[in-house]
């Protein structure tokens, strides 16, 4: 349950690229708690797959220009 | 701070305090005299009555603190509320299985009361520090 998650994220980049939008005007655009948004910023929280939609529709980008998942090389990609 | 973090917060700040008291007034009666003479049931009442109305006027203010937010909840608030709840329902079914077993052993009713009333007391607190935790650290469902 709290387990370090390996998913980054590349929100605050986004939202600073999309002049610069705040936390809060985020989570109005996608329907959370600011709170929430910082969390998933942190790297404290991984949101539901519909909220990184949400989130990336918000942006007008890919999912995969949100979340970025490591590449494996031990074997493990797609446990856990 | 989400109101729902703040909301355990009170849970805890009005539940360890009234806990405590609870004990202070109990406890040296019961290493003191016999269980039949140990006047609990009005502590009890009073204990519960002082923890819900505490907590109810808790959740006012801290509503009132900020309107805003008061009625704003997320996926994620939803999440830990019920990982925090299901940390806190196994001592709600430990105090009441410690009940039954009490019980069927015909120990004393300040025992049985005692177990349940600890146990949903315990099963409170610790579900709230389980919900503060996860909002102030890292709370992962993937």
């Amino acid at each position: 349950m709290v387990k370090p998650t390996r998913v980054t994220n590349s929100i605050r980049a986004l939202r600073f690229a999309a002049g610069e939008m705040t936390q809060a005007d985020l989570a109005d655009r996608v329907g959370v708690t600011r709170q929430t948004i910082i969390a998933i910023e942190q790297g404290k929280y991984s949101p539901t797959l519909e909220m990184a939609f949400r989130i990336a529709r918000v942006f007008r980008v890919p999912l995969d220009d949100v979340f970025e998942y490591p590449h494996e090389e031990d074997g493990q990609e797609g446990q856990g | 701070m989400a109101f729902l973090e703040k909301s355990n917060w009170v849970v805890l700040v009005v539940g360890v305090p009234t806990l405590l008291v609870y004990l202070f007034v109990v406890v040296p009666q019961v290493l003191g005299q016999p269980i039949a003479e140990v006047s609990w049931v009005e502590p009890m009442i009073v204990t519960i009555v002082v923890f819900v109305v505490a907590n109810v006027l808790g959740n006012v203010v801290a509503a009132a603190s900020n309107p805003g937010e008061a009625d704003k909840n997320d996926e994620r608030d939803r999440e830990i509320d019920r990982f925090g709840e299901r940390v806190g329902n196994w001592l709600i079914i430990a105090g009441s299985i410690a009940g039954l077993i009490l019980a069927m052993a015909r120990a004393d009713q300040f025992w049985i009361a005692n177990a349940i009333f600890l146990g949903g007391m315990a099963a409170s607190i610790v579900s709230s520090v389980a919900k503060i935790a996860a909002y102030r650290g890292s709370f992962q469902r993937w």
